[in-house]
């Protein structure tokens, strides 16, 4: 009889595919099911629905770059997700923050931003973008070519709470390294 | 076989329930004539700032606005009350917040781990029917029994994976915990058929061994067929098996409180208001003619 720790590490390992295989004979049927697949499909559509519903800029973006799908995989697979999903989507935003598309870093730093904000957050965000931001948002929205980044001029955003309408953006000259 | 018949005696009809789980009060307007008690799920209408979950005042709102025409019961999805290490106490604390906010007639949870080692599942585990799995579950629901000076009901989650090596039979498992501790039983007859699509699940003779006298909550929901599987993702109106199932089990279990249509949140602008309200009047029909 399987132990109820051994039950339960064992599967949730297997859900999210770490670990090495399992070497009790009911974790390793389960291993090779296609109920295990389907347990996996079903956890990820939860997820996947709560963060386009959320982080919707983000998600539309990585939707268009052909990466939303294996982001939240990546994501949820190597993170302690909440259950909460205001928790999963900060969470989530903040763990793009690393992506190496910086295109995908400001977006998701600028809808973290603006959820911080708006909910009451007194803390201010600099956001620099490569190409300008108010082109992504409409591309974004209407399902057109995005914006190719711009080689003479960087964007640099202001998500506060103290300044009028919360957010402001200035374009400046690029940097050149 | 105990409590396996249908009682020939006159009894009062179960009440009607839905789940309810706020931001619609035009649904809420129209739900509360119709139903006699409002399922609310306490982690979904709860949010969290800062790592500390509480209710969202503005739902609590909805629901005191209709409280002089419909009770409320609290059925909870993230107790975990089956992890091998500790249940989620934050759960608690949106429970003891509803307790304090509305008067709640009693309060169920999944007989299910959602929580490993302090790690959210995404989903829900069903436990092994083991004597090790009995004994934790029983504690802690005396702890709850004692917490909280209401009924408490358990209920049955779907086996989506392959059955785990057992110590007892499905409706066993349901009878040890239930003669242990007195707490009450939600049977759901959509995720009886759950099993019996997905696992092969003989539900004529789950029926025949369970002990219906703590049945005291019937869940009716419908769901979806994926990949050869049926889920119990409750997005859909009442499937006519799942209510003849259902009214079998109405027959069958002399104490039931009340007959709850499932619905998830996200499903009602898929279904609209109009096919829900007409569902429930349906349900009330069908309740009244297996009980005549």
């Amino acid at each position: 009889m399987i132990g109820l720790e051994t039950y339960q590490r064992g599967l949730l390992d297997l859900l999210k595919e770490r670990g090495p295989a399992p070497a009790d004979p009911y974790l390793r049927r389960v291993a090779d099911s296609r109920e295990l697949a389907m347990l996996r499909d079903i956890a990820m559509w939860w997820r996947v629905f709560q963060l386009e519903a959320q982080c919707r800029l983000t998600a539309r973006l990585l939707r268009r770059m052909g990466c939303f799908d294996e982001s939240a995989l990546s994501y949820f697979n190597g993170n302690n997700t909440s259950p909460f999903v205001e928790e999963l989507s900060r969470d989530f935003l903040r763990y793009l923050f690393n992506h190496p598309d910086p295109l995908v870093r400001s977006t998701s730093h600028f809808e973290y931003a603006l959820s911080q904000v708006l909910g009451s957050s007194a803390e201010s965000f600099e956001i620099l973008w490569d190409r300008n931001p108010d082109s992504v948002f409409l591309s974004l929205d209407r399902g057109t070519e995005l914006p190719p980044a711009e080689v003479e001029y960087a964007y640099l955003m202001l998500v506060s709470r103290s300044i009028p309408d919360r957010i402001s953006c200035t374009r400046r000259p690029a940097e050149i390294d | 076989m105990a409590g396996a018949g249908a009682t020939t005696t006159q009894r009062c009809h179960p009440a009607l329930a839905t789940t309810y789980d706020g931001d619609d009060p035009r649904l809420l307007d129209r739900l509360a004539p119709l139903v006699d008690f409002l399922e609310i799920t306490p982690d979904a209408i709860a949010t969290s700032d800062a790592q500390c979950a509480h209710l969202r005042a503005a739902v609590l709102s909805e629901y005191a606005a209709v409280r002089s025409n419909v009770g409320f019961i609290a059925h909870g999805v993230g107790l975990s009350i089956g992890s091998f290490d500790r249940w989620e106490e934050s759960y608690l604390y949106l429970l003891d917040e509803l307790f304090g906010r509305l008067p709640l007639a009693w309060h169920s949870e999944h007989l299910a781990c959602t929580t490993v080692a302090g790690e959210n599942v995404g989903t829900m585990f069903a436990l092994p029917r083991t004597e090790e799995a009995l004994d934790l579950v029983c504690e802690r629901v005396r702890i709850l029994q004692e917490r909280y000076r209401t009924p408490f009901m358990l209920e049955h989650v779907i086996q989506l994976l392959p059955d785990a090596p057992s110590e007892f039979t499905p409706a066993g498992f349901l009878n040890a915990i239930t003669s242990r501790t007195g707490c009450g039983l939600l049977v759901d007859a959509y995720n009886l058929e759950c099993d019996a699509h997905n696992q092969g699940l003989a539900i004529r003779s789950f029926l025949e061994e369970l002990d219906f006298a703590p049945v005291l909550e019937l869940h009716l929901a419908g769901g979806t067929c994926y990949n050869g599987f049926r889920l119990d993702i409750h997005s859909g109106l009442i499937d006519a098996s799942t209510l003849v199932l259902g009214m079998e089990i109405l027959r069958r279990a002399p104490n039931l409180r009340a007959v709850t249509f499932e619905l998830l949140k996200e499903a009602i602008p898929l279904l609209g208001h109009d096919s829900i309200c007409a569902e429930l009047l349906r349900l009330r029909s069908a309740i009244q003619s297996a009980l005549q």
